[in-house]
């Protein structure tokens, strides 16, 4: 453990009018501590590109996850892809990242347009070795890490977007890394970073993509736990004991729930200020105590978290809405999604009497199916998390 | 006067940002912004009968846009 952590996030648009990429993405994580990511373009487009990129991702990261060596994993990727049988080749792209320790990373490309290395938001060229595995000519090279750094990976589809459209030769990458710098913030997370690039590529190619395209980005970053509270124990007399543990935790915390933010400001002998200006109409304000980062209302909000979440999660058309946004159920999105690495749940599991009521859409069973949801969601983000209930 | 206006789970689904709008622009109209301190509160402990409404120190509750002239008038207005 050096309490670093790699944060991975990828995102593809479909060629207009497919139904399956042709890029695929696989991540195998070898320890805590080391993956490899593989990001393949197969030939063509639908499904038969979709059957190369898979086996090609995924016979790679396999691989490479149990230590053989590149010259197999080329050989072996090789002798097994189909033969396409309009022009006689079988034929994927790839870009191979493999992290270890999040502190190096080596970097084997083939075909892709080369990995962008950006450290602290500015493009630094790294150098390659060139080698020939069969007839392939294959790109080497080994980077030394640092929290923070960048690696962003991408398919053809990127560099060709515009063509002939808005930009004459595509948007080449040199002109994806001015804007990467241009756009680079430290706050934001790989998958921001690949959403920001993928909506830039859908503009370019005026939402009818002439390609697949795929961003793959990863970020090395320092573990940042967060801890979120929802709901008093069931049992009255373990609301100290609740209090004293989410409290005792590293990282900021997060108090959901008005009842449950009652207890945490009695329990730090600090007042409630409850802020009256509604920023969404739907999500109720947020309020202010002293030694907590955030104090929203509970269900309500999370249930909005929840739908970011699934979005941020599934949809390859990200909508990120929150990150501007300043209501309660956003700034919860930014914490968990954007900011945190670690997430400690603790559930509170009592019943409001009044939330039984069959007219209110919050009972009991929904607040518990949020969190399993939205831990879910967490972990399909790269996310530890640890629930404990009360 | 204070008034203190749930914006808890159970009172916000049934108002509270009507409650709370209607109730700035009531103070708007009177002129008492600087006499009536209005703010929000988290859960009154009234989640049954919502939109509960403290003033100083009672709680009144079940406030909607529908009575709320009712409840203006009777209850802020008189008092002030």
């Amino acid at each position: 453990m050096n309490n670093l952590c790699t944060d991975v996030g990828y995102l593809s648009i479909n060629k207009y009018g497919e139904q399956l990429c042709g890029d695929t993405v696989d991540i195998a994580c070898q320890n805590e501590n080391s993956l490899v990511l593989v990001l393949a373009d197969g030939l063509g487009s639908g499904v038969k590109a979709s059957i190369l990129s898979t086996l090609t991702s995924k016979i790679i990261s396999t691989m490479l996850a149990n230590n053989m060596t590149i010259e197999d994993c080329v050989t072996t990727v090789v002798s097994t892809l189909p033969v396409c049988e309009k022009r006689g080749i079988a034929y994927s792209t790839f870009t191979i990242i493999h992290v270890v320790d999040n502190k190096t990373a080596e970097v084997i490309q083939y075909d892709n347009p080369h990995v962008i290395y950006l450290h602290n938001g500015r493009n630094y060229e790294y150098d390659k070795i060139n080698l020939t595995i069969g007839d392939k000519s294959i790109y080497k090279s080994k980077i030394e890490l640092s929290p923070g750094d960048v690696l962003v990976a991408m398919s053809d589809g990127a560099i060709y977007a515009g063509v002939g459209n808005a930009l004459n030769f595509g948007w080449q990458r040199t002109n994806i890394i001015e804007f990467l710098e241009a756009v680079y913030d430290d706050s934001y997370s790989a998958k921001m970073l690949s959403s920001i690039l993928i909506d830039q590529c859908s503009q370019l190619y005026d939402n009818i993509p002439g390609d697949d395209t795929t961003f793959a980005t990863i970020k090395i970053r320092k573990r940042k736990p967060i801890n979120l509270m929802i709901g008093p124990p069931s049992n009255s007399n373990d609301v100290n004991k609740m209090m004293t543990l989410f409290f005792a935790k590293d990282g900021k915390h997060i108090v959901c729930g008005g009842t449950t933010s009652y207890l945490a400001a009695q329990y730090l002998g600090k007042e409630i200020h409850t802020e009256l200006d509604y920023v969404d109409p739907e999500i109720p304000p947020i309020s202010k105590i002293e030694g907590v980062e955030l104090a929203t209302e509970g269900v309500i909000t999370i249930n909005r978290v929840l739908s970011y979440a699934k979005n941020y999660v599934d949809d390859s058309n990200c909508n990120t809405q929150w990150k501007l946004q300043k209501d309660g159920a956003s700034l919860i999105a930014n914490l968990l999604f954007e900011e945190s690495t670690d997430i400690n749940f603790y559930v509170g599991k009592a019943i409001n009497p009044a939330h039984q009521n069959p007219e209110l859409p919050i009972n009991f069973s929904i607040k518990m199916r949020l969190i399993d949801e939205l831990a879910d969601c967490l972990i399909k983000m790269g996310k530890r998390v640890n629930v404990s209930y009360f | 006067m204070n008034v203190y206006v749930c914006v808890g789970s159970s009172c916000h689904l049934k108002g509270s940002y009507d409650v709370i709008k209607l109730l700035k622009e009531a103070l708007a109209t009177h002129h008492l912004e600087d006499k009536v301190h209005l703010s929000a509160a988290f859960c009154l402990g009234q989640c049954k009968d919502g939109v509960s409404v403290k003033i100083d120190d009672e709680i009144v509750c079940s406030v909607s846009q529908e009575n709320f002239e009712d409840f203006f008038n009777q209850r802020i207005l008189k008092h002030v």
